[in-house]
């Protein structure tokens, strides 16, 4: 993805990723967690969210509106690059934590599509079944894989 | 508090990775736990054509 996107920190696995959003709220630091959640075929699981500053914790029902959306999702999408490097090609699972957040990543998916279609495999789940992305259907959870 | 070294540079245009060799892990969290858990229930019953699960 040719976007902008924040510096990072990594811990020495690979598999934890820090990075501050820097907006209008300020610098809110945000994590990304990778863990294998399938073997056959392997599949990971991503876990996103703000970093509570008072528990150290990782939260994804904070809604930040820190006005960088494209920037945090670039990023993302770049440690998933820095994963797939160290991990390999992977599939890669994502699903918000309710409905309302599952289809918030729905929404920017369908948006940057064109963008993430460079890189990456993108699949909707429904129930048992795998999808190719399409825009305008509701999905479960999503799949990436780096190509 | 987090042991994650601080990443100072906040140049949006180039992205710059630090290893940091004391970060704490965040695995364990319970928000992560959770999310583990009802992403394997959904990942489990995800069937692909070239794998049968046993």
């Amino acid at each position: 993805m040719n976007l902008e996107r924040y510096p990072y920190s990594v811990s020495n696995d690979f598999q934890d990723y820090s990075f501050y959003s820097d907006g209008p709220k300020g610098k809110i630091k945000k994590t990304v967690l990778y863990i294998k959640i399938r073997e056959k075929p392997i599949i990971y699981n991503i876990a996103f969210g703000d970093v509570d500053p008072e528990t150290g914790e990782i939260n994804d029902d904070i809604i930040s509106n820190n006005s960088d959306m494209d920037i945090v999702l670039a990023t993302v999408a770049n440690t998933i690059h820095d994963f797939s490097d160290r991990y390999g090609n992977h599939y890669i699972f994502a699903t918000g934590s309710n409905r309302v957040r599952t289809r918030l990543y729905q929404i920017n998916i369908s948006r940057l599509l064109d963008e993430i279609s460079i890189d990456f495999e993108v699949y909707g789940v429904i129930g048992d079944q795998q999808y190719k992305f399409q825009r305008n259907v509701n999905y479960d959870g999503f799949l990436v894989k780096r190509k | 508090m987090p042991e994650v070294k601080k990443v100072t540079a906040m140049d949006k245009s180039h992205s710059e990775r630090i290893v940091a060799d004391k970060a704490k892990s965040h695995a364990n969290d319970p928000f992560v736990l959770k999310k583990v858990a009802r992403a394997k229930e959904i990942v489990s019953k995800i069937k692909f054509p070239d794998y049968s699960i046993k």
